[in-house]
C-alpha cells in the first residue's frame, strides 16, 4: 500500500489506529465463507487497515479513498459466508472494532450502539437491564454493522422476523463522506428520512457505512423453553412446520436438526445431544408472559406433531438446558466446515419447504451424495450442505451447487435467505434478479457515489 | 411402597440462576429475588444418577428440600425428572440455618419417611458452596458416606461401588443404607419430555413445617436458633477492568517486562 495513504490515514485516527504489517493485515483478509466459493483476497502487502472511532473519521477515510481511487472494505466481525468483507483488491480495510458504544434505553426498550459492538456484548448488556434482543445468526462475534448491513436473520427470527426489524435509526456514512442521521427513538417515523434508512439495510454496505444505530429491544420473556421434537420421517417432520403456524403459534423460532450432524457437533462440544429416539428433530423456541400460556402453547404444539407421527418431546425450560441446544443448533455449521465445499443458503416460500425436502433427495440419489442439511423450517430456509467428496472436480460442485439453486427457484425461492449476496456469490444473483433489477440497483448506487457540487 | 422395595432420597437445594443473581453490595447480601429459582446443578446430576438406579433395580425416589414456600416449583420440576414423591420443609423456624441446622432438619425428615436405602445429594450448593450438608446428615442418621462420586460403577440393593475424587480417584465401597455426594462427572442428566412436565405441574408436593417433625426431632434446633455459625456479611470481589497500555520504541521491551514485573506476572 501507498506510503503517503498510510501516513495520510494516520493523521485521521491517530498512528496506534493503522495497521499495514502484513502479519497482522493477515487477519483482516477473510471471512468465514465456505472454501469452494471463497474470493481470494489482495496480498496483505497491498492492504492497510484502519479503525476509526467515529462517524467524523469514517467520513474523512471515504473523502480520501475516494481522492485517491482507493477501494475500500467494511469490516465487522469477519463473520460472513459471502466475502462481503473481503479486500479482493489492494485498498483500505475499515474495522468497525472500536465503536464499542452501548446505552440501553430502558424507557423507550432501545438500545442505541455502536457499529463495531457484537451480538454477544448486546446480548449481555440488554440482559443486565432485563431486556432481551432475539435475533441470532448463530456467531455472537458478529457485530452490530454488519447486521444491519447485511440485514441478519438466524434462529429466533419466526415471530418478528429480520433485523431490518429491529432497525429504528441508523447514523450512516456516504460513499462520498456525508453522514446521514436516520430515525431515531421512534416506533414510528413516515418522514422520508425513516423510509432512506431502509436504503442501508440489507444491502450489504454498498452504499454507505453503517457507523451507529438504535435498535428495538424486547422485554425479557418470564416463561422461555425449548421443546426439542424427534421424529422417524424426515417429511412428516417438515410438514409439521406450515402446520404449527397455522394453528395461530407464532414460535420465537423453529429450526430443523438431523441426528447425525446434531451428534457430531454436541461431541465435538463436549456436549450430549438430548433426545436419543429420532431421526429429525424440530427444535421450539417458545417465550411468553407467564408459564400456563407457554404451557399452553406447548401442548397444542406437541398435539400437532403427534397427528404427524412425532415420538415424546423433550423440554428444556432451565436457561443452561436451553443455551446448551441453541449451542449445539449455531455449532453445525463450524462443525461441519472442514468437510464442506459449500453450504447454499436456499429459501423458498414456507409452505413449500416439504417439496424442497423432495427434490434435495433425489439429488442425494443421482450425485450418490450425502447432504447434510439444516435449518430455519419455518421461514422456508435450509442449508443444505455440499459436502466434500474424494475425486470431484469444481466442475461437478458448480453442478450440484447451481441444481441446488435452481430447485429453490423453480420452488418460488432465492438462492439466499440470509447469508447475502457478497463478492463470492455475485455471479449467481442473475437466477434472482432481472438485468432491470440489478441495473436499478446500480443507479442508486451511482447516485449516492457522486459527489454533490456545492 | 412396601418394605423390601429400594427407597432413593434425593437432596434438593432452590437456587438462584447464579449467571443473573445480583449481589447486594452495601447490605453484604444476596438478592435473592432478583434471578428465578432452579434446581441446583450438582442436585440434578443427583436425582438422575437415583432415577438410573431405580430404573435398574426398581423402588422409589423421594425428593426432599429445606426452603421458602416459592421452592415449590423447583420440586415439580424434580418430579418432572424422575422423582416419585416430593417434600418441602418450609416455615419460618428452618430460616436463618447454617450447614449444621440445615443438615439437622434434613436428616430428620428422611427419619421422618421411615425406611430408606441410599441418600444421594450433589456435591455442593453453587450459592453456598461449602459441599458440608451431605456428609453431615450422613452423620446425622449413624450412616456411612462417600463424598465427590464422579462415578458408580455396581449398584446392588446391599452396596455401591464407586469412584470418589478426593484428589485421587479412589475405588470405594459404601454398604448400604448409606449416603454419596455426587459431582457433574457422575452423568449427564436427562432433559425431561413434556408428558411428564405436564404431570408434574399438577403433582402434589407435600408441605412439611417444624411442628410436622416434632415427633422425631428437637425444634429448637432448626434455623437460626440451632445454628452455630452465621454469615455476618458476603463480601463482592471488586471486577476489575480490562487495562491496556501501548509500549513503543527502541525500549518497549524493556518497560512491558517492567510492567509485568511490577504486576507480580513476571518474575
Amino acid at each position: 500500500m501507498r506510503e503517503d495513504i498510510v501516513e495520510a490515514l494516520k493523521n485521521i485516527v491517530g498512528d496506534d489506529w493503522v495497521v499495514n504489517n502484513p502479519e497482522a493485515v493477515k487477519s483482516y483478509l477473510e471471512d468465514e465463507t465456505e472454501p469452494g466459493v471463497k474470493v481470494e483476497p489482495a496480498p496483505a502487502t497491498d492492504v492497510v487497515v484502519v479503525k476509526p472511532v467515529n462517524a467524523q473519521e469514517v467520513s474523512e477515510i471515504l473523502k480520501l479513498a475516494n481522492r485517491e481511487g482507493v477501494p475500500v472494505y467494511v469490516r465487522g466481525g469477519g463473520t460472513g459466508l459471502a466475502c462481503g468483507c473481503v479486500p479482493s483488491k489492494p485498498g483500505v480495510v475499515i474495522s468497525m472494532e472500536r465503536m464499542k458504544e452501548i446505552e440501553i434505553d430502558k424507557e423507550n426498550l432501545m438500545a442505541v450502539v455502536g457499529a463495531g459492538v457484537t451480538l454477544g456484548e448486546l446480548l449481555k448488556a440488554a440482559a443486565k437491564e432485563g431486556f432481551f434482543f432475539p435475533p441470532h445468526p448463530g456467531d455472537e462475534g458478529a457485530q452490530i454493522g454488519g447486521l444491519i448491513a447485511c440485514n441478519a436473520v438466524g434462529a429466533r427470527a419466526v415471530r418478528t422476523g429480520p433485523m431490518r426489524n429491529y432497525v429504528l435509526g441508523l447514523e450512516v456514512v456516504l460513499p462520498t463522506g456525508e453522514i446521514l442521521r436516520l430515525g431515531g427513538r421512534l416506533v414510528k417515523d413516515n418522514t422520508g428520512a425513516g423510509k432512506l434508512m431502509h436504503l442501508f439495510i440489507g444491502t450489504e454496505g454498498i452504499l454507505g457505512v453503517i457507523t451507529k444505530a438504535v435498535l428495538r429491544l424486547s422485554p425479557q420473556y418470564k416463561a422461555t423453553a425449548t421443546m426439542v421434537v424427534p421424529f422417524n420421517d424426515r417429511r412428516a417432520c417438515l410438514n409439521t412446520v406450515p402446520e404449527i403456524l397455522q394453528s395461530g403459534i407464532i414460535p420465537l423460532g423453529i429450526e430443523y436438526v438431523q441426528k447425525k450432524e446434531v451428534e457430531l457437533t454436541a461431541k465435538r462440544l463436549g456436549l450430549e445431544w438430548p433426545s436419543k429416539e429420532g431421526e429429525y428433530y424440530l427444535l421450539i423456541m417458545l417465550a411468553e408472559f407467564n408459564e400456563d400460556t407457554l404451557y399452553a402453547q406447548l401442548e397444542e404444539i406437541a398435539s400437532i406433531c403427534r397427528k404427524n407421527g412425532s415420538l415424546e418431546p423433550l423440554l428444556a425450560e432451565t436457561p443452561e438446558e436451553q443455551t446448551n441446544i441453541l449451542k449445539i443448533r449455531s455449532e453445525i455449521y463450524p462443525t461441519l466446515k472442514p468437510y464442506m465445499e459449500d453450504s447454499p443458503d436456499i429459501t423458498v416460500p414456507p409452505a413449500n419447504i416439504g417439496k424442497l425436502i423432495e427434490e434435495l433427495e433425489k439429488l442425494e440419489r443421482k450425485y450418490d451424495i450425502y447432504i447434510p442439511l439444516f435449518g430455519h423450517a419455518a421461514d422456508g430456509n435450509l442449508h443444505p450442505v455440499i459436502p466434500v467428496k474424494e475425486g470431484w472436480t469444481k466442475e461437478q460442485y458448480e453442478k450440484l451447487r447451481m441444481e441446488m439453486y435452481q430447485i429453490a427457484v423453480k420452488l418460488g425461492g432465492v438462492t439466499t435467505g440470509e447469508h447475502g449476496v457478497g463478492e463470492a456469490r455475485k455471479k449467481y444473483l442473475k437466477l434472482n434478479l432481472s438485468n432491470e433489477a440489478i441495473e436499478t440497483l446500480r443507479k442508486i448506487k451511482k447516485v449516492l457515489e457522486t459527489t454533490p457540487s456545492h | 411402597m412396601t418394605d423390601n422395595e429400594f427407597h432413593i432420597v434425593v437432596l434438593i437445594k432452590p437456587v438462584p440462576d447464579m449467571e443473573k443473581v445480583r449481589f447486594d453490595v452495601e447490605k453484604g447480601v444476596v438478592d435473592r429475588s432478583s434471578a428465578p429459582l432452579e434446581i441446583n446443578p450438582f442436585d440434578l446430576n443427583a436425582l438422575e444418577a437415583a432415577v438410573q438406579i431405580k430404573e435398574k433395580l426398581g423402588g422409589e425416589v423421594t425428593a426432599v428440600s429445606m426452603a421458602p414456600p416459592a421452592a415449590e416449583s423447583v420440586l415439580r420440576d424434580a418430579i418432572a425428572r424422575g422423582a416419585d414423591r416430593a417434600v418441602l420443609l418450609t416455615d419460618r423456624r428452618f430460616a436463618g440455618a447454617d450447614t449444621l441446622a440445615t443438615s439437622y432438619a434434613l436428616a430428620s425428615a428422611i427419619r421422618k419417611l421411615g425406611r430408606f436405602n441410599l441418600i444421594i445429594c450433589g456435591e455442593k450448593t453453587v450459592d453456598g458452596d461449602t459441599g458440608q450438608v451431605g456428609p453431615e446428615v450422613a452423620e446425622m442418621l449413624g450412616i456411612p458416606h462417600i463424598a465427590y462420586v464422579t462415578e458408580i460403577r455396581e449398584v446392588t440393593k446391599e452396596k455401591l461401588l464407586v469412584v470418589s475424587e478426593l484428589g485421587a480417584p479412589y475405588l470405594m465401597e459404601l454398604k448400604l443404607p448409606g449416603l454419596i455426594t455426587v459431582t457433574k462427572d457422575v452423568n449427564k442428566p436427562r432433559l425431561p419430555t413434556l408428558k411428564d412436565k405436564l404431570k408434574a405441574r399438577k403433582a402434589k408436593v407435600e408441605v412439611w413445617s417444624a411442628d410436622d417433625l416434632a415427633d422425631v426431632a428437637d425444634v429448637s434446633r432448626f434455623g437460626f436458633s440451632g445454628s452455630p455459625t452465621q454469615v455476618v456479611k458476603v463480601l463482592v470481589p471488586p471486577m476489575k477492568k480490562r487495562r491496556s497500555q501501548i509500549f513503543k520504541g527502541e525500549d518497549a521491551v524493556d518497560k512491558l517486562i517492567e510492567a509485568l514485573e511490577m504486576e507480580g506476572l513476571l518474575r
